[in-house]
């Protein structure tokens, strides 16, 4: 698929890149360095070797236990280790390695990156490396943006995690700028503005580095914003091309809006994108359409607002589209993570793709073509729609049929925070099942007639919360991908707001909005271990294995969208306050363990 | 810096400018009238929910439970929205005095309309 793997790694390595061009398009052309044995030798004598991330390190990162490489625990974002020295027997031995405080008291979500036993990790103020090992902090570099910028963010002040390549640490600002780091020292690279926050754009999204490109998208859907997905050259941060997730006029999908509502149809990107390195495809999930009120937008379909993009890295171009929720009323935002699977379907042998839908559907499409292959509910109450049909359209229930052609005010299952919200789930080659936070509660919804107004909500619908009698508001489950079936599911009395974590050795990792970090058996949900980490646990856990001790970290740190924006009060005695902890088999019994 | 091309809220001048001004309301034991309050609440969804929940339900650990705001500080809100206070983002440049001053009505009104 790539040229000869050395000149390869030598062009990517910080040291070659002027042997590589990257313009648009013109991947193909190889670097020019045609002489294998020269090459060798230059690759053995590369100084820095230690901070250069190549194409090829992050196409098998998934299977790189000695690191972290990529978002996701693999370009696939499956989540999912082959580490078994923490296993069904041996979780309840967890202890922590250390704590580092990260001095925010804001919410923490970024996923930790591992690279030659540094930890990379950020907040919306910071970006972090630390000694992976002795927990020493080892450079800290502020980021700086206007103190109003957290006006146009509505759900919590957030950072996802930076992407690595070429001896570079990349990651977004919450005023919408992309920045590039030394690895070594976290000295500033370059700093590119993606585009003006006053007019609600913002970014939490750790980047994707594919095919040498740095990818990026938006925050902003709740704020009339257009979305769109840019390329950014790593070397430079020069601008390579840009997306927009709703085409313009002339564009093919315009006509999907009436008048000139595409102008702020939402449609954010402010989840990173998964990637298959074989199909050289991208696939980016695209946000709610905007304003809620869905009236404000008929007729039509309002793409590609709630969908799926497949796309070319080196052009951004799409291959093709899947929309989850046309013409969207009730913010279905489909950004989420979109796991890339092979599996065996009926027989046969297909590259998937898994989506937890915030819409309460479990979907799987050929990630080959965009055609679906199974669409089946994993939430327990659903009332919005009755099913999804072999095109792939919901078949919407009488009750919103009603809401539309009415605006009367209607209970809705799933609510706004769907039947999962962010939170990534993690698939286990070894079970077939894919592990979940989901969420159980409804909303009284009111269609409202919305104003634009620059830089603030453009919301158009009133909402209360529905809580269910339980008052559990959710379920970590285990699912069936071609059947939404769960086969065990575990209550969260709160949300596990953070992300899921499964290993070969058998064990799910996840977290508590009241502070436990837990171990759960992949077969059968039993709780193997929990700790109390001191906030609660929006993080997205990671492992990776260093001198024979396997470790697993996890951000914890309160405040993301359900908790400033539910109103659940049971949470008013978990305090804030940002930290990364790491934990490992207590040292006696990793000997043992030899 | 800007006039809101915002109907509503011109509405909203026009109906109240006079009693919203900081004089007619100084006298903080005076109740809010319902008007300013249901105003108030249309400009706290749009601006203020996110970080403070929807009719001010909060837990109060990530921003301010503006529940428990002293209603008689009048002088605290005007001064903490128009200049911000730690993460409290400043919202000066934006909102007029006008404005401010429904908002202060909901939040008196403790979040009920
Ligand atoms: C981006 C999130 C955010 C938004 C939006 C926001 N606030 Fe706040 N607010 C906060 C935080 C965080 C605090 C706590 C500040 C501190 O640390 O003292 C706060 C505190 C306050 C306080 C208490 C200040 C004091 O004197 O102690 C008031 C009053 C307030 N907010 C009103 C508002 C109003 C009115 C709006 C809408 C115009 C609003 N806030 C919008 C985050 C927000």
């Amino acid at each position: 698929m790539f040229g000869p793997e050395v000149a390869e790694s030598l062009a990517m390595s910080g040291h070659g890149h002027s042997a590589h061009k990257l313009n648009n398009g013109n991947r193909e052309e190889q670097p020019t360095m045609k002489i294998p044995l020269l090459a060798t030798a230059l690759f053995l004598l590369l100084p820095a070797w230690g901070y250069s991330q190549t194409t090829d390190e992050l196409v098998k990162g998934a299977t790189d236990t000695a690191n972290v490489l990529n978002y996701g625990m693999g370009y696939h974002q499956q989540r999912f280790s082959p580490l078994s020295q923490v296993n069904k027997q041996t979780a309840r031995n967890l202890v922590p390695a250390w704590n580092l405080s990260l001095d925010d008291n804001r919410s923490q979500e970024s996923h930790p990156l591992v690279y030659n036993g540094v930890i990379y990790v950020t907040t919306h103020a910071a970006t972090i490396a630390v000694d992976a090992k002795s927990g020493k902090q080892i450079w800290k570099t502020k980021v700086e943006y206007p103190p109003e910028t957290p006006r146009i963010v509505c759900c919590g002040i957030i950072n996802r995690g930076a992407a690595l390549y070429d001896g570079k640490v990349f990651r977004t600002t919450l005023d919408a700028h992309v920045v590039a780091l030394d690895a070594k020292t976290g000295q500033e690279l370059w700093k590119q503005e993606v585009i003006n926050w006053k007019d609600g754009y913002s970014q939490t999204l750790a980047p994707l580095v594919a095919d040498g490109v740095v990818i990026t998208g938006t925050s902003g859907g709740e704020y009339g914003i257009r979305g769109f997905i840019d390329g950014w050259d790593p070397a430079t941060g020069k601008h390579l091309w840009r997306t927009y997730t709703i085409p313009g006029p002339g564009e093919p999908g315009n006509d999907s809006w009436p008048g000139d509502t595409w102008k702020h149809g939402g449609g954010s990107t402010w989840i990173t994108g998964s990637y298959d390195p074989e199909l050289k495809t991208v696939y980016w999930g695209v946000g709610n359409a905007g304003p809620w009120n869905a009236a404000v937008r008929q007729p039509g379909d309002n793409l590609h607002t709630t969908s799926v993009l497949a796309l070319d890295p080196q052009t951004g171009k799409i291959k093709w589209h899947f929309q989850f929720s046309p013409n969207d009323p009730y913010d279905f935002d489909a950004v989420a993570d979109m796991v890339l699977v092979d599996m065996d379907v009926r027989g046969t042998p297909t590259k998937a793709l898994l989506n937890a839908n915030r819409n309460g559907f479990l979907y799987v499409l050929d990630r080959t073509n965009g055609k679906l292959i199974a669409a089946n509910k994993f939430v327990k109450t659903m009332n919005w729609a009755t099913g999804i049909d072999e095109s792939g359209r919901p078949i919407e229930s009488d009750l919103t049929k009603k809401m539309r052609a009415t605006g009367e005010t209607v209970e809705v299952w799933p609510s706004v925070w769907g039947g999962k919200a962010w939170s990534p789930s993690a698939y286990n080659p070894g079970t077939g099942l894919l592990y979940a936070n989901t969420l159980e509660f409804g909303m009284k919804y009111t269609p409202t007639k919305p104003q634009y107004r620059a830089g603030t909500t453009y919301w158009g619908a009133d909402l209360e919360w529905v809580f269910p009698e339980d008052k559990n508001v959710g379920y970590l489950k285990a699912i069936e991908p071609l059947t939404g079936k769960a086969k065990w599911e575990v209550p969260s009395p709160t949300p596990r707001w953070g992300g899921v974590l499964t290993t070969a050795g058998g064990v799910v990792f996840s977290g508590q909005a009241t502070g436990e970090f837990e171990a759960f058996d992949a077969d059968t949900g039993q709780k193997l271990w929990q700790f109390q980490t001191g906030s609660g646990v929006e993080g997205q856990p990671v492992t990776w294995q260093q001198d024979g001790v396997q470790y697993v970290a996890v951000t914890v740190g309160h405040g993301g969208a359900y908790v400033v924006y539910a109103g659940d009060e049971r949470l008013a005695n978990v305090p804030s306050g940002g930290s990364l902890w790491v934990f490992a088999l207590h040292p006696q019994l990793v000997q043992a363990s030899r | 810096m800007r006039i809101p091309a915002w109907p509503v809220l011109a509405l909203v001048f026009c109906l109240v400018g006079a009693r919203a001004s900081p004089a007619a309301d100084d006298r903080a034991d005076a109740a809010p009238s319902p008007e300013l309050v249901s105003q108030g609440k249309g400009l706290y969804r749009q601006l203020c929910s996110t970080c403070h929940g929807v009719n001010m339900v909060n837990p109060g650990t990530s921003s301010f439970d503006l529940r428990m705001f002293p209603r008689e500080d009048r002088d605290r809100f005007v001064g903490s929205v128009t200049h911000g206070k730690n993460s409290m983002p400043a919202w000066g440049d934006m909102l007029q005095p006008d404005e401010i001053e429904v908002l202060w009505a909901y939040v008196r009104a403790g979040g009920k309309s």
